[in-house]
């Protein structure tokens, strides 16, 4: 099978058994998606699971092909929790030898799931309970000796099960709008770290390199001069913001970034590696604004963001609570805030907007483009086109897959 | 022929590590490439380490390019030592990580 690993591993946290199932792709798009199968998978194994997933062309050197997802059971809204993977982390998820993985059940301890190399092991990890997701990232990564392991990490807000907690991927949030750091902490778990070595073989490697850097020597001049965060975005087009911004990064194999580092604490023109910890990576779009809108400045805002990360909480929630218990927000009030997350539960619960879940005007076309692996925000940027898209497939995985399925 | 790097023109997009190892084995893995992203996420430096020789490699760092000895203890980036990893051969006269450098960080000059 090209560019899958064949496996869906299946692991039970209350008994720390992994169980393999042969994983067999569909022959349509609609069939192929993550979002479809991570479906069939909760019906088989459990709504109550949290099921990990790539997509078909997560990986690929198709522009953009960076995304993974997660899915947790349903919300207050009646649907399946869903969170992008954005960054390295659903590369690496393919790489650690599973298409999926299904985390059933719940684990008797504190623990984290360390995946990798088509292992999966839960690691005790009760020290960890009490560190925030910064944290716990450096120690997952320490722990196992290699600084590239991507990690989803929960923070106190996670742990507390809020709804309005968020999984934070690699010290960053903006991916988890819909409560997945919620499940992380239903079923104990602080972190779910993974790491692989994988190979994925193509149909067709060089027909597919050729093709993909036409398409983006393409999408690099249809696109012009990029922004970062600004190129996406008019609430990062602004004075405060450019000020303090670093540099622009992107996820795998994405040519026009959105994540626009802002340093706070050292001169952000210093390329050199001083201070560990200067600065936050923007991409969430609607926490920014938000924070704007309550009247944070730019480095404030920055601040604000990064403290919602390491306790795992929703920022654009958290500063909307912040708003209510204050006139005039400071980073006072968001402390007051995050310290309490029992506290904030007793708010009104809503949910906060979408961050890549805005990238289209519509959840169809936004669920096929992740579904396949790719990310939406870069994909409604350049204009999503199915046949185009689809063209890739022969090359890719041996056989033709009609743009219409999908 | 050589390829230049301008550090700072890069994205950490990741794909000429994955470009590398797909002229050499035929898969899309970073894993065996002889071009690698260093990173470290928290101060959001990055650059890329290339192979050049034996023990010789060319630093693309935010704050300069150098070239240099990788230390025999040293694991390098990532889960495969430096050590491990083949030599640059700049794909026989058509590099990959320049052909789909999105930034144009890695060129070819002579």
């Amino acid at each position: 099978m090209y560019l899958r690993n064949g496996k869906i591993g299946i692991f039970d946290l209350a008994s720390k058994e992994l169980v393999e199932e042969e994983f067999v792709e569909g022959s349509s798009w609609k069939r192929m998606s993550t979002i479809s199968i991570a479906d069939d998978l909760a019906s088989k194994h459990g709504e109550d699971s949290l099921i990990l997933g790539t997509g078909v062309l997560t990986g690929s050197f198709v522009p953009s092909s960076c995304a993974g997802i997660a899915r947790g059971p349903s919300g207050s809204d009646g649907l399946p929790r869903l969170m992008p993977i954005m960054g390295f982390a659903g590369f690496e998820l393919k790489l650690s030898g599973f298409d999926f993985i299904v985390v059933k059940g719940v684990s008797e301890r504190p623990g984290y799931l360390w995946v990798r190399d088509g292992m999966i092991d839960l690691v005790s990890a009760e020290g960890l309970r009490h560190l925030d997701s910064w944290a716990r990232t450096d120690k997952v990564r320490a722990d196992q000796g290699d600084s590239k392991i991507q990690v989803i990490a929960g923070g106190a807000w996670c742990d507390s099960k809020h709804p309005q907690s968020q999984a934070i991927i690699d010290y960053w949030g903006g991916d988890d709008k819909s409560g997945i750091g919620a499940e992380l902490g239903k079923k104990n778990l602080v972190a779910i770290a993974f790491r692989g070595m994988g190979e994925l073989e193509l149909a067709e490697p060089e027909g597919h390199f050729e093709d993909a850097i036409l398409m983006m020597r393409e999408h690099v001049v249809k696109l012009g001069a990029n922004h970062g965060l600004a190129s996406y975005s008019e609430v990062a087009d602004r004075g405060d913001f450019k000020k303090l911004l670093h540099r622009n990064v992107g996820c795998y194999g994405c040519p026009f970034p959105c994540r626009s580092y802002l340093k706070i604490s050292e001169d952000p023109k210093e390329l050199r590696l001083v201070a560990k910890e200067p600065g936050y990576l923007h991409y969430d779009i609607p926490a920014l604004r938000k924070a704007f809108e309550v009247g944070l400045d730019a480095k404030d805002a920055t601040v604000a963001l990064m403290k919602c990360a390491k306790a795992g909480a929703e920022a654009h929630s958290v500063l909307k609570w912040a708003s209510e218990i204050s006139s005039k927000v400071t980073l006072a009030s968001v402390d007051e805030v995050l310290a309490d997350p029992a506290d904030a539960k007793r708010s009104r619960i809503e949910h906060p907007p979408g961050n890549f879940e805005s990238s289209f005007g519509d959840t169809e076309t936004y669920r096929t483009c992740l579904g396949m692996g790719l990310c939406p925000r870069y994909w409604a940027k350049v204009g999503f086109d199915m046949p185009e898209v689809s063209l890739f497939a022969k090359d890719l995985v041996g056989r033709t897959v009609p743009a219409r399925d999908a | 022929m050589r390829l230049k790097i301008d550090p700072l023109k890069c994205v950490r997009c990741g794909l000429c590590e994955v470009a590398c190892s797909l002229n050499r084995d035929s898969v899309l893995t970073p894993m065996t490439s002889s071009i690698m992203l260093h990173v470290d996420d928290k101060a959001n430096y990055f650059g890329l380490v290339l192979k050049t020789g034996g023990s010789s490699v060319v630093l693309a760092r935010p704050e300069g390019t150098s070239s240099g000895q990788q230390a025999g203890s040293s694991g390098g980036p990532g889960a495969k030592p430096i050590l491990l990893r083949e030599v640059c051969d700049l794909c026989e006269g058509s590099p990959r990580c320049a052909l789909i450098c999105p930034t144009l960080c890695i060129t070819v000059v002579d």
